[in-house]
């Protein structure tokens, strides 16, 4: 159906969208036009394209857009530094249990069915109550919310990672090629890291844009539940802040909304295109 | 299934339902601050006492545990402190006895809708797989099913709500109060929670259905002139339900507490509302008990998953005997 040569549209336009966002994030502090944390007391709760306010204002007069672009630094920073952690811890875990098997096999795979037998939503709710103010009164003071969402993500998406890098790795193990370089007498180590660890990531990679895609939603659903960052300092908050005003400016909270799922779309069009090309890449070996 | 196997199954589920209710007894523990003046702020110190003797914080880690879970097998799941009080507090049962029917009967509805639409959305995909239909079907569903939960919720209620003023934006109506208004007030959450199950099931069926059509079984009916949807529903269907199952199982589990940002957003006040309020102002009784329901729940169904599972396609029972 596809031509051969010619990216699919979808991967184009999840392209497209990804670079927006990263753009966004790594420049938009040096981007002209208002700044997410100024108040515009004159223009509360603007429609879009009103005078310098592209996409308006919300209830406290601060800039739909420059929210958004200050939202895609923290919503993706956020999830994305706690993906890489977790893919490193993860992934590294899910091998040596795969490889190694025997008892640390056993705790890893109990540990991580432990983890995996209470909905990740409950988890991180207990994580962030961890990590975060030990004085419920004061929320500000203790750990910076980005330090406790990270921390907290990261625990929870650990366990998925590393069951998926176990089984892909146990999957490589009984391969010839592990066989012969065992008998021709290499060490594991340089076997896990020149045979299993570069066979292992390429499954992980799909698993990673799916997880990105998916601590984006929890962080928005944290904020929903006020546990987020604050006063519109995400895009999850900037929804979360604004939907009581659902029936008087609805683009306060639809557009950060729109704004989230395509993003997840976009991750989620990713890993399936990933998943694909490294099907097809496995099954020919 | 022998009974070898179903012992290890039911040992295996005791050792992890111990590891899950200690390991949150565990991380209750880290929960930081001083619970008692959390909990209580202007308690005397009589009350305080009593207060950190119901918390079990005289106690170890180990006798703490053991009592709680003596507690919580007779059914006895603690005490919800009222915050602003200096004393006293609701029984966490008597929360739950409101919370949580609610939560069930999103999760029903949630199932009951995903399920009636994907079967034959799965199916019809299947049986016209590559074709037009199917591609723009299938990657429609994909890209729908990105959007999160809370924040199609919020497009629902903006458009059904708000615009068309046809079903009430916040609040839950219980069936006593007519059925009309009940399904009114669930059927925005149970949308906006069954959509991205629409797409994952339809998807799974869809493969596994394309997997059965190329068994000989179906070959041979085809060739005895029986007609297209006798075979696609009563040769086909079934072996190939095994993987929707599991899957339905599964996320049905995942939503006691898993709902908790669609509750939210609707006002639902069910089991995850008082789950994330009870984290939230650290009512450690209460965190305990309820994350042990969910996690219970969570194991019951993947249990009952996997013996459905043998009932559904007898081939997974035959393959496992051997």
């Amino acid at each position: 159906m596809e031509h051969k040569n010619r990216p699919p549209l979808g991967l184009i336009l999840s392209g497209a969208w990804g670079a927006i966002c990263l753009f966004s994030a790594i420049f938009g502090n040096f981007l002209p036009g208002p700044k997410w944390d100024d108040y515009d007391y004159e223009n509360f709760s603007s429609p879009m394209f009103t005078d310098g306010h592209f996409l308006g204002t919300d209830t406290d007069g601060q800039d739909i857009l420059a929210g958004l672009i200050h939202g895609a630094r923290t919503s993706l920073g956020v999830s994305l530094l706690s993906i890489t952690i977790s893919l490193a811890i993860g992934g590294a875990l899910g091998i040596l249990a795969a490889y190694r098997r025997g008892w640390i096999d056993r705790v890893l795979s109990m540990l991580f069915n432990v983890m995996l037998s209470v909905p990740n939503i409950v988890l991180v709710l207990v994580f962030v109550a961890i990590f975060s103010s030990p004085d419920i009164s004061d929320p500000s003071a203790g750990l910076p919310k980005w330090i406790v969402l990270v921390a907290s993500f990261t625990l929870i998406v650990i366990p998925f990672l590393g069951r998926v890098a176990r089984s892909s790795t146990l999957s490589w193990t009984g391969r010839e090629f592990v066989l012969v370089a065992e008998s021709i007498g290499m060490t594991r180590r340089s076997i896990l890291l020149t045979h299993i660890v570069p066979n292992v990531v390429p499954s992980l990679i799909s698993i990673y844009c799916l997880g990105a895609g998916l601590l984006i939603v929890v962080e928005g659903g944290l904020s929903v539940l006020g546990l987020g960052f604050d006063s519109g300092g995400s895009w999850g908050s900037m929804l979360a802040k604004n939907r009581n005003e659902l029936a008087f400016s609805p683009h306060t909270t639809l557009i950060p909304a729109t704004v989230i799922a395509l993003t997840v779309m976009s991750l989620n069009y990713l890993a399936d295109y990933l998943r694909l090309r490294i099907d097809g890449r496995e099954s020919r070996i | 299934m022998k009974i070898k196997s179903v012992a290890v199954t039911i040992i295996q589920f005791v050792i992890v339902l111990f590891l899950v209710t200690f390991g949150i007894t565990l991380l209750v523990r880290l929960l930081p601050g001083d619970p008692v003046s959390t909990l209580m702020p202007f308690a005397t110190e009589e009350t305080r006492l009593q207060l950190s003797k119901e918390l079990g914080l005289d106690a170890n880690i180990f006798q703490y545990y053991f009592r709680w879970l003596g507690d919580f097998v007779t059914g006895d799941l603690g005490t919800y402190y009222a915050s602003t009080g200096n004393g006293g507090g609701v029984a966490v049962t008597e929360m739950l006895a409101v919370a949580f029917p609610r939560t069930l009967l999103l999760m029903i509805y949630v199932i009951a809708f995903s399920l009636l639409v994907s079967i034959p959305v799965g199916i019809l995909l299947a049986y016209r797989a590559g074709t037009r239909l199917d591609n723009v079907i299938s990657n429609t569903m994909f890209t729908i099913s990105a959007i999160p939960a809370f924040a199609l919720g919020l497009g629902l209620a903006f458009i059904f709500g708000v615009k068309l003023n046809w079903v009430p934006v916040l609040g839950y109506e219980p069936i006593s109060q007519g059925i009309g208004k009940h399904i009114k007030s669930m059927i925005l959450p149970t949308l906006s929670l069954s959509i991205g199950y629409v797409a994952i099931f339809s998807r799974l069926l869809r493969v596994d259905t394309i997997a059965t059509l190329r068994e000989d079984f179906v070959t041979m009916a085809s060739s005895k002139g029986l007609s297209n949807s006798w075979i696609l529903w009563r040769h086909v269907f079934r072996p190939s339900s095994s993987g929707i199952l599991t899957i339905a199982g599964l996320n049905m589990a995942g939503l006691i507490g898993g709902s908790v940002f669609i509750e939210t957003v609707f006002a639902l006040n069910g089991f995850g509302n008082l789950l994330a309020v009870s984290i939230a102002t650290r009512q450690y009784l209460a965190i305990q008990s309820l994350v042990a329901i969910v996690a219970i729940a969570f194991l019951v169904f993947n249990l009952l998953t996997d013996l459905l599972y043998a009932v559904v396609d007898p081939r997974v029972a035959s393959h496992r005997g051997a």
